[in-house]
């Protein structure tokens, strides 16, 4: 299914795509080059898990390699992918090393990751952790973001970047856009909306 | 009335399909069937074509007409009915952001929700929301209707011009400029015919909000005691 979902997109993201499966443990596979071929070189289509979650890339603030591609895994079982542009993230870049964390990449979505980790390491819930990102960071964003046992998503207050999500009884699905859901096993019976502000689920 | 021609989008690029269009003469019926989620179908068409679209609708749709009647059975994604000049377009679903955005004419009617931004920069053209809009409806818009049938959200009608917008139910906020200002017979006429063109009968056109703009961001007024 996110092979489906990450081809339809391919081309909002020709740059890298990553993709993190909950199965039996977290695996995380990205690298540089458009999608269909990450999913085809990865296998990717013949993964297996309860949850995944998958990312397209057009760089727009730094470099293209493996390195700042999403999902960024900030912490053991956390997944973050992001649509969009911090504004501060130097700032909070520096605040956040001097509180000891430490970075792979100089990549803006990175920061977000790296944040809101340290807000789940600290006691707070997803919902929690968002809401405090979004008072901290400044900027453009959609985001998405996965522990083992939930997934949330988030958007800036003025929702400048797409997000639908389609609801069945069996399963929870998120998009940038419709048409990467159309694929989906019972899309037609889904119920379909976009969201505001931070949404979340448990599984 | 003229042959129904069909197209499956399915089997169809979207160029293929728009170069069908186009290639159509006045008077035409089309229903292009299996859209799904597909941007910018039915785009740049100048003639009196009745298109129905048969499902849900990506980005774009029936963007820069000029003429056609255009009918989605679903919802859109963003930007349904961008720079429209003329024509109708309605969707029986809801539409994401900043639907009829930079319109100059025609009517976009929506039967369910508009997302935010709905008339975004419009210059002309009429939108009749059924259900609620979100924050920022009419948001720097010039000129033209913007008819709400349910609620409005935050900011409605952020900086706007010379737009006139009527809200049949509550207003989360008003944007920068923006005011409520008294309904008029001509304003309940108004509203009561873009009710009849869009077939909605849950609207009271003499009790809808007037929303237009204050015009105090016209002129720049910080620091007039100095000049």
């Amino acid at each position: 299914m996110l092979t489906g979902m990450l081809t339809a997109l391919d081309e909002r993201g020709p740059d890298s795509a990553g993709v993190a499966i909950y199965g039996r443990g977290l695996t995380v596979t990205k690298d540089v080059g458009h999608a269909v071929d990450v999913c085809r070189k990865f296998g990717i289509a013949e993964a297996h898990g309860y949850q995944g979650i998958g990312h397209t890339r057009m760089a727009t603030e730094s470099a293209v390699t493996t390195k700042h591609c999403h999902p960024f895994v900030p912490a053991d079982g956390v997944c973050v992918v992001h649509n969009g542009s911090f504004s501060n993230h130097a700032t909070i870049r520096r605040e956040l090393r001097r509180q000891g964390v430490e970075f792979d990449s100089d990549n803006d979505s990175e920061v977000a990751a790296r944040y809101l980790a340290l807000r789940l390491d600290d006691g707070d819930d997803l919902r929690q952790a968002l809401l405090a990102m979004a008072k901290t960071m400044d900027g453009f964003y959609t985001l998405l973001v996965t522990t083992p046992g939930e997934f949330a998503v988030a958007r800036d207050p003025i929702a400048c970047k797409p997000a639908v999500i389609a609801q069945t009884p069996g399963y929870v699905a998120m998009a940038s856009e419709y048409r990467a859901l159309t694929g989906l096993p019972g899309i037609e019976a889904a119920t379909v909306f976009e969201p505001m502000g931070v949404h979340t689920w448990t599984r | 009335m003229d042959p129904l021609v069909q197209l499956d989008a399915s089997r169809l690029t979207t160029r293929e399909i728009n170069t069908r269009l186009r290639g159509l003469p006045d008077g035409a019926n089309v229903v292009i069937t299996e859209p799904r989620g597909r941007h910018n179908l039915a785009v740049g068409l100048t003639r009196q074509l009745a298109i129905t679209i048969d499902g849900n609708v990506g980005y774009y749709v029936g963007g820069l007409g000029d003429g056609p009647v255009i009918t989605v059975h679903g919802f859109t994604g963003w930007g349904v009915g961008e720079n429209l000049m003329s024509g109708v377009i309605r969707v029986k679903g809801s539409v994401s952001q900043s639907a009829a955005a930079s319109a100059h004419g025609g009517l976009v009617i929506v039967e369910g929700d508009a997302s935010l931004r709905a008339g975004i920069s419009l210059k002309g053209a009429s939108i009749a929301i059924a259900g609620d809009a979100g924050p920022l409806t009419g948001f720097m818009s010039q000129a033209g209707v913007i008819l709400i049938g349910g609620n409005a959200g935050e900011a409605l009608g952020d900086s706007l011009y010379e737009t006139t917008i009527y809200v049949a139910g509550d207003i989360a906020s008003l944007g920068a400029d923006a005011r409520i200002t008294e309904l008029t017979e001509d304003d309940v006429t108004a509203v009561k015919q873009l009710c009849d063109q869009a077939g909605f009968d849950h609207i009271s056109p003499q009790d809808v909000t007037k929303v237009t703009s204050a015009r105090e961001l016209y002129h720049f007024t910080a620091h007039a005691s100095a000049y």
